[in-house]
């Protein structure tokens, strides 16, 4: 009796701090967005009433526009890029010599301990010291850099996954390492490597610190909110922002729902046989 | 398929993997259309050698020759050698049909070819139908069926079978080597199968090459392994043998004896070992045993240890008197005839049931 209380006390209290918790975060965000639907300039409670105003303003600004494209192309340019190269990059380190993939396993996850100040920074150097002129490319470039480890990361845990007795059967049957890639792990595994290129697609269309070394004279989203803040504060900001997190929470929407649908083939290909290793 | 590409040489292989010696000096010749067991305990490198015939791995030294070409340093996918592994290894991503229709894919076969090979390899594993199920929806027997047909559709002159029956229940691994038995007898294909299951060993083979410690121990017909077992591992390890340490002596009358113990036997006939020590291979079914002092016929004193019913007799483990030993014996049994535990027996054979082997004095 004393038992079961005590636990449906620890239980309610578990359950009070996550409540908190999820308030905590969710709250201030909540506030952004509410007062990007606000009639008036003004940014605190009480909320007067509500307009779509500041959303006409947004998508008028022909600056907005052309900071939602560069961010676009970005974007897209490094999660393709990202996608191609962090495939066969994972595919070599989950299938390579033992000892070999531990060592080039921590150097292509490195990247990840850095902040994202150093990573602008050294890029910054980097690029100022070899004489390339900043633009949009060399943010790519960065973004790619930055982007990268975690696209490997998940990748290559789904690879590792794979049953190497299936590509083997492959080999086997006559297929050579390319067509074994492109018909037997590529279709396995493509929701996962479909989820992390729009991961990377996120964590690039809202990157703000390394963008902020390693940019030229033009804007993305992220730094034209920053610049907007700067100038003045109005509830434009809060709809740009609210934008972003609808776009950015979209995308790891699908990002989770390939990995979900994945693990859930998975699940189902549990075969009726298993075999201790 | 009786032409030359059925023939598999394993010409002098070695294989190391970093300072161990998986595979020391293995040299076999396999005929076209035989079926050929590698049998040995786990870890004695007959899978590493499976794998170096498929291509999986390239051998420290040696030449593997698939009818008359070396194809040791040809890749896996472009040998006319096919393996079905332990585990299934089905595509997942495909069904049944397009599983077997995957090697004839690769290979740019048209397709009305495809459509009819898949049909008769399905057909050939008893699977006809199969063709749109999803390879979750099959038993694990099916499962292994399909990866049977998946190599079959090909009409390789080489399978190589890695333990394919090991994750299987006994019930369908025993109707599995039925099937297999008589797909190789309809394709003529050369079968090397791998298995540490003596039993399935014996049962499926022309020929059973007997591995220890990357080493082969012996290569013969089933019968020739279990009759006349060359080493005392193949003796243990094929059929359970008991073998036991004896002396061999010259008797008064000028026959060979042999000495267990207190106890003298006659030798077995034509045991090549005139005098001094050596191994007396005895199967359990070779044995008989009777309560003490019962019977007239000569043998050793010994006392019941375990007994166990086997349906069809009585399984003995039997310390032999004044010394270390622990005979099994396979009795066949009338109802209600079981020895008493704890008691002693007299153990008997037939001069010609056991066979002797060369033992080293000092390895006692």
């Amino acid at each position: 009796m004393g038992e079961l209380m005590q636990g449906s006390l620890r239980s309610a209290t578990a359950g009070a701090v996550t409540v908190l918790a999820v308030l905590f975060l969710v709250l201030p965000l909540a506030v952004v967005v509410l007062f990007s639907f606000h009639e008036t300039a003004s940014l605190s409670f009480p909320f007067t009433g509500f307009s779509l105003r500041w959303y006409e303003s947004v998508f008028a600004s022909a600056e907005f526009r052309e900071a939602t494209k560069n961010s676009l192309i970005v974007a897209t340019a490094v999660s393709a890029t990202t996608l191609v190269l962090g495939s066969l990059a994972a595919y070599g380190l989950s299938r390579s010599d033992s000892r070999v993939r531990d060592a080039l396993a921590l150097i292509f996850f490195l990247p990840i301990t850095l902040p994202g100040l150093f990573l602008g920074l050294g890029l910054l150097v980097f690029f100022v010291g070899i004489d390339i002129k900043l633009s949009l490319a060399t943010v790519a470039i960065a973004h790619f850099v930055y982007v990268l480890p975690y696209f490997l990361l998940i990748a290559k845990a789904a690879l590792d996954r794979m049953d190497p007795a299936i590509e083997e059967a492959a080999a086997d049957l006559g297929a050579g390492p390319w067509t074994v890639f492109f018909r037997v792990t590529v279709p396995q595994v493509w929701p996962v490597l479909a989820g992390a290129t729009s991961l990377a697609f996120a964590l690039s269309f809202d990157e703000f610190v390394i963008t902020f070394f390693v940019i030229g004279p033009q804007s993305t989203l992220p730094l034209y909110i920053w610049s907007g803040l700067r100038r003045t504060i109005d509830p434009s900001i809060n709809t740009i922002s609210t934008l972003l997190m609808v776009v950015t929470l979209a995308l790891f929407a699908i990002a989770f729902a390939f990995t979900l649908r994945t693990e859930r083939r998975r699940d189902r290909a549990v075969p009726a046989l298993q075999v201790p290793a | 398929m009786s032409d030359d590409q059925g023939r598999l040489i394993i010409d002098a292989v070695s294989h190391r993997y970093g300072r161990v010696a998986a595979l020391r000096d293995i040299t076999l010749a396999v005929e076209p259309g035989e079926f050929v067991t590698l049998l040995g305990p786990s870890g004695c490198g007959k899978t590493t050698l499976l794998r170096i015939v498929a291509g999986f791995v390239q051998p420290s030294a040696g030449r593997i020759l698939l009818g008359a070409r070396d194809v040791t340093r040809v890749p896996p996918h472009r040998r006319p050698v096919n393996t079905v592994f332990q585990r299934p290894a089905l595509f997942p991503h495909l069904d049944v049909g397009e599983n077997v229709a995957f090697g004839l894919r690769v290979s740019g076969v048209p397709e009305s070819e495809i459509v009819r090979r898949v049909g008769d390899a399905l057909a050939l594993v008893r699977l006809d139908g199969y063709e749109r199920r999803r390879s979750h929806e099959l038993s694990g027997g099916q499962m292994q069926r399909v990866a049977l047909a998946r190599v079959l559709v090909g009409r390789p002159c080489v399978l190589l079978l890695d333990e394919p029956l090991s994750a299987l229940d006994l019930a369908i691994r025993l109707e599995m080597e039925v099937e297999l038995r008589r797909v190789h007898r309809e394709t003529g294909a050369t079968f090397v199968y791998v298995t540490h299951d003596q039993r399935e060993a014996l049962a499926l083979s022309d020929r059973i090459v007997v591995f220890n410690q990357g080493r082969v121990e012996q290569v013969g017909t089933p019968q020739e392994i279990y009759h006349a077992p060359a080493s005392p591992f193949a003796a243990r390890f094929v059929g359970d043998a008991n073998v036991i340490p004896v002396e061999v002596a010259r008797a008064s009358d000028g026959n060979t004896t042999i000495i267990v113990g207190g106890g003298r036997m006659p030798a077995p006939r034509g045991a090549g070992i005139a005098s001094g020590p050596a191994w007396l291979v005895l199967r359990p079914e070779a044995i008989r045993l009777s309560p003490a002092g019962a019977g007239a016929a000569p043998g050793l004193l010994g006392s019941i240890e375990d007994c166990a019913f086997r349906g069809a007799g009585h399984a003995y483990r039997i310390a032999l008197a004044g010394r270390q030993d622990v005979l099994k014996a396979e009795v066949a049994a009338a109802p209600g005839a079981q020895l008493p535990l704890g008691s002693t027996v007299t153990i008997h054979w037939d001069a010609a049931a056991g066979a002797l082997l060369q033992r080293e004095p000092e390895k006692q």
